[in-house]
């Protein structure tokens, strides 16, 4: 399988007066193509940094990051815009749909922007995601007018229209009950199996690790490993990793 | 996305409906000032026209054939000799007239019993008078008694201040060409309702008495004024008449747009006597009362810019707090892979729009503004009149001025809304993942 994201030595320092907060201190990661990977870890451990700088809405202080092939810190902001139009999907914690917008108008928007497609292809194109995410009947309707994970739905469609190499998802479920949420990361999960687009998630709720192919545990901006869910399940539950239970066994 | 992409501006069209108070609000200030302007534009046309109109009928034609005759080069008396043979050159050679007029011009002072004014006389025939009769209003007497000898017509303000009516006598004192001074006696038959400054000092007695007056002959006038079909043929028919009546042998002054009664001083420098007639058209004549449409012209546009000002900042400001609202929208489509040049694209499409829908119904309540105004029938106070030109408030809006109002303060909107367009176009992509709102 290839690299689709490749990080290096990734340092991002925010400064905050006259303080410096170090947010990631030295990160080194791979994503393959077509994963479905879990950024997992507590609360400040930089998960959302990560993630933004994957999806080239922020720049590395120091390293090297590498989406689909591009050295992010080489490209101009048009073309880093370029890129997350052509190559990210982005689905936020709190869907961030435009509210004037009808479901239809707010998923056909990034085609729009595309300006590939013409009308009847676009509204094509829009209509298979709708009925995909379950939404097709919806589609006059203002984003006000939907539940938390109808909403969450429409950010899916919106993220997945363009057809993008990846899908970068913020901790989608934190703004929903576990049933809508573990209806989101399936629809998320099957999206991910019919079309092989890489989904980058972040999550601190070990509920939502276990639907992940591979977990990447972050803790105060460095990453501790990369681990199967079951284990990954394990430490989020703050039971010990399997090596310190030998330690403890004898 | 540019700024023809329908997106955006369903985008901005929906995000001033979101905002259903604010818009309303910044909008009706639109909509005044462009009313304001609308109206104030339509006033300027109101003065114009009756300038025109009253202008062109006490004092001037639209072009007039005039001049002076010396006797000696010191004494211009404001008279052309011979003018039938004008009116008859003028007969051939201007196809474009409607009708041409001939008017005596005086300058002498109006005795009465009570007090006395220096005023400017118009000799006038009044059976050949077709204009006269239509812009000038008697309030007491008739026209029809003008054809008396010695009859004489003078306007209200006048009448007041001489204290004189419709059939009482009064005494004209008029300084001859010649250095004397002669007198006549005649009868007031009729009196006007004022027409603004012009009329203040205008007054109008049968021709054949004010040829008495300067004992003048009958060959004589004091200007022919021509009335054209169409007014924009002023120019070239001027022209036309100069080269036409050098051809017929007549002298002309040099052209020099003032009026007659400006030109005394540097007529009676130039070493020649005889006759030299003068083409002018209504412009160089009323080109005394033009520094009013100026005045108010300078007065009025600083009001608007002061006002177009004013609301400027407040929908920078609102603009501002609507785009601090907006911020996490704002992120998600730069995220989303909007440009930036699309984000203040969209923007400026709001400005445009909120400026447009604004204007457009400033520029409804405008038209309906100045129509009423003009229906009710408003009487001006009497300062008012001097600089409107008329007894009662006239505006006129145009298609011209209501389409440039429109045109203007939407645009001064648009341009007002590229600084705070520019700073969301400069927003963060990172900006939507914040949680907060
Ligand atoms: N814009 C910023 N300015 C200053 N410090 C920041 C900024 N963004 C993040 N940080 C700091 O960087 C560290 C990592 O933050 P980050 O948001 O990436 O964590 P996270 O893992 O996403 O946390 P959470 O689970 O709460 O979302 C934190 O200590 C945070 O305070
Ligand atoms: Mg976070």
């Amino acid at each position: 399988m290839s690299a689709i994201v490749t990080i290096q030595d990734v340092v991002k320092e925010y400064n905050l007066g006259a303080t410096v907060v170090q947010a990631l201190r030295g990160v080194s990661l791979t994503v393959d193509k077509g994963e479905f990977i879990s950024i997992a870890g507590p609360s400040g451990s930089g998960k959302t940094t990560l993630l933004n700088l994957i999806g080239c809405v922020d720049t590395a202080t120091r390293g090297r990051v590498e989406v689909a092939g591009k050295n992010t810190a080489e490209l101009s902001e048009r073309e880093l815009t370029d890129l997350r139009l052509n190559t990210i999907g982005f689905i936020f914690q709190s869907f961030n749909l435009v509210s004037v917008l009808t479901v239809f108008q707010n998923v056909e928007f990034p085609l729009l922007l595309q300006n590939k497609l013409n009308a009847k292809e676009r509204k094509a194109r829009v209509e298979a995601l709708l009925e995909q995410v379950g939404l097709l009947t919806h589609q006059k309707h203002r984003p006000n007018e939907l539940s938390g994970g109808q909403r969450q739905r429409v950010a899916i469609a919106r993220a997945l229209v363009t057809d993008p190499l990846i899908v970068l998802a913020d901790e989608p479920t934190a703004n929903l009950d576990s049933e809508t949420g573990q209806a989101i990361l399936d629809l998320m999960k099957s999206l991910n199996q019919q079309k092989g687009t890489t989904f980058i998630f972040s999550t601190h709720d070990h509920r939502v690790m276990r639907y992940a192919n591979a977990v990447v545990r972050l803790a105060d901006g460095k990453v501790l490993g990369r681990e199967s869910p079951e284990d990954a399940v394990a430490h989020a539950m703050g039971l010990e990793t399997p090596k310190h239970a030998e330690v403890r066994t004898p | 996305m540019n700024l023809f992409d329908r997106m955006l501006w369903v985008i901005a069209f929906r995000s001033l409906m979101q905002h259903r108070l604010r818009t309303l609000l910044l909008g009706s200030a639109i909509a005044g000032v462009t009313a304001l302007l609308v109206t104030l534009t339509g006033a300027f046309v109101g003065i114009k026209t009756t300038l025109l109109v009253s202008a062109t009928t006490l004092m001037s034609g639209h072009v007039n054939v005039a001049g002076f005759y010396k006797s000696s080069p010191t004494s211009a008396a404001p008279v052309v000799t011979n003018y039938k043979k004008v009116r008859e050159i003028i007969a051939k050679e201007v196809p474009e007239l409607d009708y041409v007029v001939q008017r005596g011009r005086g300058w002498a002072k109006l005795v009465s019993e009570s007090g006395s004014q220096q005023v400017g006389i118009g000799g006038i025939d009044i059976n050949h008078e077709p204009g006269f009769r239509k812009v000038v209003q008697i309030k007491e007497g008739k026209f029809e008694d003008l054809e008396k000898p010695n009859a004489m017509l003078i306007f209200e303000a006048q009448a007041r201040k001489l204290g004189v009516k419709v059939g009482d006598t009064m005494t004209i004192v008029a300084p001859t060409f010649r250095g004397t001074n002669n007198t006549l006696d005649v009868t007031l038959v009729a009196i006007a309702a004022d027409i603004g400054m012009l009329s203040s000092w205008n007054t109008f007695m049968n021709d054949q008495g004010l040829r008495q007056l300067y004992q003048l002959n009958d060959e004589t006038t004091g200007a022919l004024q021509l009335y054209l079909k169409d007014i924009e043929q002023v120019k070239p028919v001027q022209e036309r008449l100069r080269k036409v009546l050098a051809a017929g042998g007549f002298e002309l002054l040099d052209p020099d747009p003032r009026p007659y009664f400006a030109k005394f001083d540097s007529v009676n420098r130039e070493n020649w006597t005889g006759q030299k007639l003068d083409v002018t058209n209504w412009e160089d004549e009323t080109s005394f009362v033009q520094w009013i449409v100026t005045a108010l012209t300078v007065l009025a546009t600083m009001v608007i810019v002061a006002l177009v000002a004013i609301i400027g900042v407040g929908i920078m400001n609102v603009m501002w707090i609507s785009i601090r609202e907006r911020t996490r929208e704002i992120g998600t489509l730069r995220a989303v892979g909007m440009q930036r040049g699309s984000v203040m694209a969209m923007f400026m499409a709001e400005g445009t729009l909120l400026g447009f829908m604004g204007t457009v119904g400033g520029g409804v309540l405008g038209v309906l503004l100045s129509v009423g105004l003009t229906q009710a029938h408003i009487s001006l106070p009497p300062s008012w009149q001097f600089i409107f030109f008329s007894e009662r408030l006239v505006i006129s809006p145009t298609a011209f001025w209501v389409f440039f109002s429109v045109g203007f303060i939407t645009a001064a909107i648009t341009a007002i809304s590229i600084i705070p367009s520019f700073l969301a176009a400069r927003l963060k992509p990172i900006t939507a993942m914040s949680h907060v709102g």
